[in-house]
């Protein structure tokens, strides 16, 4: 009864088979072994440690669909379309595997063929084909009707056609399904019970009139169709974008397990860690991530470069560097495999491209695939990466590009700041402040005249050397001594923690920072550090564990809601405000640090918080990270303009902050809005101060100002 | 060597007339020599400068050494280094006063080294001191920052002055002086250097170093546009734009523009500055303005600390009614 | 091949923020504050990118030499990492910020040490003297010419051609090397060093000379010295104006000015 089993022109069915099977799986595999030959011309990685976490870990993920279903919302649903595809292809494919496979292939059909198992399975079947065929009408109405601004991007002729055949494919197999069952039964005898719907069908077909013999022969008929569809997207699969339901697995098993704020270290002393210029100069896990992209564009609505007018992409910078990849590796591995020598790594002089390096074709990554404008654009604020569906890292391909133009290429972007910190350790060019000018008459311990202190308290270069910003420092300084912790600053030794250098691609600069302050933190025997800036917070915490200083950081917000929490700040009543919160990027999204903040503009009476429509984990960039505080914006609109548009959609009369950089973006967002409406931006260390149950310093104006 | 005596003022001329500074050096250079009861000179070098003699006696020298040659016509420092030269062998002065122009920077040291002795670059103050008799060269170091008083053991005693530091005399034609014509041994095969092409660039609008008013704007200007303005209001009072080095840098203003140390010195009677800190290079380069006046949105800003008068303010909420009521006033 | 001398020296960091500036009026001289490191006089690093586009455009050699009393090691040694080929410092207690004479003595002594030189390159002026002298010092004692304002330096075949910077524009000279020359700004900023050259610049070549290997007489005493050196006194007080906005502010400083008869 087996299709497999008769024979057509002569040829048993089982030859045909097999034949049409190895064929397929060949080509499969020829597509896949490319594939894993490409990865491979990347640099090594090591994503092998605790392989059982990670690999229960994708598990739970892929079959819970947690990765996509985070984005659904009602406005944007395909998330549960997805999990509706994912899970009915799921079960489709042990039915292949089983009914076909072990069934035709293996002629095991005898096993099952007409027993409740098979009835079951196909009942379960029935439902989720349908389910499928609704989902991929609703595809079809996305792809071609009503196509949502996230799917929109260019395709290429090829495709243009592929998308619509796989389309056709998955409908066929599903429309197959029923056809297979139906006409089998039809023909074979209709087991009791039957699968509802397929024995409906086939009652329908044996009522219909038609021979028997027609039955078969449809049903076979049918059954190779649908054999060649499966081996059609088997082949097919690898050529595609399709290509990720293979590999976002594998991109979930090896997702990174480090911090969230922390960047990949890189040996100074090889030459071919970097930073990267070439597609082979990028990790095998990154090339990973690029044929995991599912297309799905979530990255792209989220970005804020993107949103902003901004040539960067997160969705492009994938696809183009997966089409890169595709263009040029073939070739690069065929002269790899001549000249092993010349390709493996770069040269020894770094700053100059070797002459053996073989000429490759097509265009140039950086310049080509990925303009300079675009690598700049980014913020680093991690929203691609929150919305990812299948962990791709985007960040860490945008910082390696930064790294080769900052290290080798000599890029004249940023040299300002990256030379004041070279020479001066700080970014701020130009700063008349020294920095202990904000403790002026304040009277707080430097830890190098008087080391017995609890806390450090980190002030970071912008609070201490920039104007607006110094007004935080005092007011956190003030909440710390009414307090009465017993605290310190570093003084006039803090260097620059680091985060502008390494975001902006200068490792070698941020490495000379980090080794010069674990120096200073060792000799003044520092355990735990305090700081109001979220990117000193991230690096101190998260990447100064990779060069050995490992300390207990806290941010302002926590350390301040702790001292509420145990009674040692009392806040007073003060004027009624409604007061909105930037969440930063580098405290949020990167740290998961949302209550503390929340927690203390709750315990301000008179406050009314209210959140902006974008907050917590999906919070808005203000655009100053990435380094992108010390870069003119100068192509399309600025970012901190259209998050503070969407401050003002609250009606907040306070904007408070939790980041330096969020302050001074906001600050001169507003002031180059005209017009009354300009809230007031304070940082929230500002907000607690003001309201605290002392006698005010009369001499500063500044902190004077009530909240109304 | 014969003792040294009087003070030998290097005047320069620019189109015809003796230069500003060269007037200045002239006041300067005359008090010193009643202070130290001896003469006073001046020394043109270049080609066609004889009339401006007579300019220089009105302007309070004794005596004036000319040396003129066709091929002195344009400043070169060799020629120019030799004729001058061979006037101080035949003055013998015990101060010799150039002014801090392209010229004196190029010629004090030059002398200094060849007559074994020191010069005084950028001096703001001199004065005879009345003990030693030696003279007090006082002059700014360490970027503005600081001031040092100098002297110098060594005759002949050489200083650059600052323009716009001294007060000429009073123009008096009918002062009485002498003209002396000197014939100064210069051999062309001696001089190395070799112009090839000269351009002058005529400065559109009125010059930053001659403006009685200057206009100036630093990084808090923000952009071209923020200078725009300023010029509108330069426009309005008759002046010029100036800026630090941060707009320069960042291409805003033409590099010609920047105002310090190493950019122009102005005096003007006028300087307002907006949106720039007062960092000391860039004070240095206006600070003997007569009245300075500073926008500026930060009330601790160093620039408060060395202006007249003053409005804390953001500049954009300020220029608009500034300019509008200074058209009104002084339009 | 060629050897360009580049002259950096090592001086109080221009940018020292005011709080931390301070004149010890015994000894004459600007306190160095701890915590802000000296840093390379910024027209001499401008003297270093004119002679590191030479050696982009030809080979050559780079060859800088710092002088001082006691030199930061990690201060001078950016010039390696800038692209010099070989640093040699000459530090002696003897030498001082502020002696036009001794300094331009040494130098040219080093100089001439060095054997073989074809462009000597400074800057115009140093940050802390602000004075201009030395270049021409050293120019005197090696009797060569001294091209000053250099906007763009040349070496072609055994001449130097400079486009210098006038008040009014600008003129194009030529001068049989060697010759000294200082650069303005508009020559370009110092390159920042790469990886590379930022990690390997402590493996180049580096000496240090005396006096006495200099060969130098004792009796090189300034020509000139220092009866005192201060911080003028601030004593202007700025008179702010009042008024309820920025708008009413403007208009009284109108009037002020007005009074003044400044405009």
């Amino acid at each position: 009864m087996s299709p497999v089993s008769e024979s057509y022109f002569g040829i048993p069915g089982y030859i045909i088979f097999w034949l049409l099977f190895v064929v397929a799986l060949g080509l499969f595999i020829q597509r896949a072994s490319l594939l894993l030959r490409l990865l491979k011309l990347g640099q090594p990685e090591n994503r092998f440690d605790r392989l059982t976490y990670r690999f229960i870990n994708m598990l739970a993920v892929a079959f819970t669909q947690s990765s996509n279903l985070k984005s659904f919302t009602l406005k944007d649903p395909a998330a549960l379309g997805h999990a509706i595809m994912f899970w009915g292809l799921m079960i489709f494919g042990v039915a292949y595997l089983i009914f076909i496979g072990l069934g035709a292939g293996f002629g095991l059909y005898t096993l099952f063929s007409g027993s409740g198992f098979e009835t079951v399975f196909y009942s379960i079947l029935d439902i989720v084909a349908v389910l499928v065929i609704l989902a991929m009408v609703w595809v079809v109405l996305k792809r071609y009707l009503i196509i949502p601004e996230r799917l929109k991007r260019e395709m290429g002729t090829a495709e243009k056609i592929i998308q619509p055949l796989l389309i056709i494919v998955i409908l066929g197999l599903m429309v197959l399904h029923f056809g297979i069952e139906g006409f089998r039964y039809a023909a074979y005898g209709i087991p009791n019970p039957g699968p509802l719907l397929g024995a409906s069908l086939a009652n329908a077909l044996v009522n219909s009139g038609i021979s028997r013999e027609a039955l078969a022969i449809t049903y076979r008929s049918l059954w190779w169709l649908n054999f060649v569809l499966l081996l059609a997207a088997v082949i097919y699969a690898p050529r595609s974008k399709h290509l990720h339901p293979l590999t976002s697995f594998a991109n979930l098993v090896f997702r990174n397990l480090a911090p969230k704020g922390s960047l990949k270290p890189v040996d100074l002393k090889k030459p071919e860690t970097r930073g990267a210029s070439k597609i082979q100069d990028f990790t095998w896990k990154q090339l990973l991530d690029l044929y995991s992209c599912t297309w799905c564009g979530r990255c792209h609505m989220v970005c804020p470069a993107q949103l902003s007018g901004k040539p960067l992409s997160p969705r492009e910078l994938i696809l183009g560097m997966k089409e890169h990849l595709l263009e040029v590796g073939p070739d690069l591995l065929k002269t790899r495999r001549a000249k092993p020598a010349a390709t493996t790594g770069k040269a020894v002089e770094a700053h100059a491209e070797p002459a053996a390096k073989p000429q490759e074709p097509g265009q140039a990554l950086i310049g080509g695939v990925i303009s300079e404008d675009a690598i700049w654009s980014c913020t680093t604020c991690r929203a691609c990466q929150e919305v990812c569906p299948v962990s791709i890292e985007h960040i860490d391909k945008i910082i390696d590009l930064r790294r080769h133009l900052q290290m080798v290429a000599m890029s004249e972007i940023a040299r300002d700041p990256l030379k004041n910190l070279r020479v001066r350790g700080n970014p701020w060019r130009g700063t008349m402040y020294a920095r202990t000018d904000w403790t002026e008459g304040l009277d707080i311990k430097v830890v190098g005249e008087d080391s017995n202190i609890d806390v450090l308290y980190w002030v970071g270069c912008t609070e201490a050397l920039e104007d607006r910003s110094l007004k935080v420092a005092q007011a956190v300084a003030k909440l710390m001594k009414q307090a009465g912790v017993n605290f310190g600053v570093l003084g006039e030794e803090e260097m620059c923690c680091g985060d502008p250098a390494r975001r902006l691609g200068a490792e070698h600069l941020f490495q000379m920072l980090v080794a010069n302050n674990i120096q200073l933190f060792q000799s003044y025997k520092i355990k735990k550090i305090v700081t109001a800036c979220p990117h000193c917070f991230n690096t101190l915490k998260n990447e100064y564990p990779q060069f050995g200083g490992q300390y207990e950081v806290v941010h302002h917000t926590q350390f301040i809601a702790g001292l509420i929490k145990e009674s040692k700040l009392k806040i007073k009543p003060s004027g009624k405000a409604r007061v909105t919160y930037q969440e930063p990027c580098y405290l949020g999204r990167y740290n998961d640090i949302f209550q503390a903040p929340r927690q203390i503009l709750n315990s301000l009476p008179g406050v009314t918080l209210v959140e902006m429509e974008q907050n917590k984990k999906a919070g808005f960039c203000c655009g100053g990270g990435g380094g992108r505080m010390w870069l003119e914006e100068k192509i399309g609109r600025r970012i901190s303009e259209i998050r503070l548009e969407q401050a003002l959609n609250t009606k907040a009369q306070v904007i408070a902050t939790a980041c330096p950089f969020c302050l001074q973006m906001f600050e001169d967002a507003a002031r180059e809005k005209e017009g009354a409406e300009a809230p007031k931006i304070k940082d929230i260390a500002e907000l607690a101060a003001e309201s605290l149950e002392v006698p005010q310093d009369t001499a500063r104006p500044g902190n004077k100002e009530s909240t109304e | 060597m014969s003792e040294n005596k009087g003070v030998l003022v290097y005047c320069e001329s620019a189109g015809g007339k003796l230069t500003t500074t060269a007037t200045e050096l002239l006041g300067a250079g005359s008090r010193l020599a009643k202070a130290s009861g001896e003469e006073l000179n001046a020394v043109l070098i270049g080609s066609g400068v004889s009339g401006l003699a007579q300019e220089a006696i009105a302007y309070g020298a004794q005596k004036v050494y000319v040396v003129e040659e066709p091929l002195l016509k344009d400043y070169s420092t060799e020629p120019y280094l030799m004729a001058l030269e061979e006037i101080v062998r035949q003055v013998a002065p015990e101060i010799i006063l150039l002014g801090q122009t392209a010229t004196g920077r190029d010629l004090a040291p030059w002398l200094a080294f060849h007559l074994n002795t020191g010069a005084t670059m950028d001096c703001i103050a001199l004065e005879i001191d009345p003990g030693s008799k030696r003279l007090l060269m006082t002059r700014p170091v360490y970027g503005g920052n600081a001031q040092a008083v100098q002297v110098c053991e060594f005759n002949p005693q050489i200083a650059t002055v600052r323009t716009k530091a001294m007060a000429p005399l009073a123009k008096d034609s009918t002062r009485q002086g002498q003209v002396i014509k000197v014939v100064a041994e210069i051999d062309p095969a001696a001089i190395k250097t070799r112009v090839i092409e000269r351009k002058l660039e005529a400065a559109a609008g009125v010059k930053l170093e001659e403006a009685r008013v200057v206009v100036s704007g630093g990084r808090g200007m923000g952009s071209t546009d923020g200078f725009k303005q300023l010029a509108e209001i330069a426009g309005v009072l008759k002046g010029a734009v100036g800026a630090t080095r941060p707009p320069c840098d960042k291409k805003w203003v033409a590099d010609t523009q920047q105002i310090g140390l190493t950019g122009k010195v102005v005096s003007p009677d006028l300087y307002i500055a907006v949106g720039l800190s007062g960092a000391s290079q860039h004070v240095s380069g206006f600070s003997s303005a007569k009245v300075i006046v500073a926008i500026n949105k930060d009330p601790e800003a160093n620039i408060f600390k060395v202006a007249h008068y003053g409005i804390v303010a953001d500049w954009k909420a300020v220029l608009p009614a500034f300019t509008a009521e200074l058209k009104e006033v002084a339009g | 091949m060629k050897n360009i001398v580049v002259c950096m020296k090592q001086v109080l960091d221009p940018e020292v923020p005011l709080s931390l500036f301070k004149i010890d009026t015994e000894a004459k001289l600007a306190v160095l504050p701890k915590a802000t490191p000296p840093v390379l006089s910024p027209f001499d690093e401008n003297a270093l990118e004119a002679a590191l586009k030479i050696k982009d455009a030809q080979p050559v050699t780079i060859t800088v030499l710092s002088l001082g009393k006691k030199l930061t090691r990690a201060v001078v040694k950016a010039s390696l990492a800038a692209g010099a080929d070989q640093l040699f410092l000459l530090e002696d207690e003897s030498f001082s910020d502020f002696n036009t004479f001794l300094t331009a003595n040494a130098l040219a002594a080093a100089i001439k040490k060095l054997g073989q030189y074809d462009l000597i390159l400074c800057g115009i002026q140093a940050a802390d003297t602000n004075a201009g002298q030395v270049s021409t010092g050293i120019a005197s004692l090696l009797s060569i010419p001294c091209i000053t304002y250099a906007r763009k330096v040349e070496l072609v075949g055994d001449r130097v051609k400079v486009e210098r910077t006038l008040p009014e524009g600008y003129e194009v000279v030529e001068v049989p090397s060697p010759v000294v020359v200082t650069t303005n700004y508009e020559v370009g900023a110092l390159r920042e060093p790469d990886v590379e050259a930022f990690m390997s610049a402590g493996k180049k070549p580096l000496t240090v000379w005396n006096v006495q290997d200099l060969g130098l007489e004792s009796g090189k005493t300034s020509r000139t010295s220092f009866l005192k050196m201060y911080q003028p006194a601030h004593d202007i007080k700025c008179e702010l104006m009042g008024g309820a906005s920025p708008e009413e502010k403007a208009v009284k400083l109108v009037a002020k000015l007005k009074d003044l008869k400044v405009i």
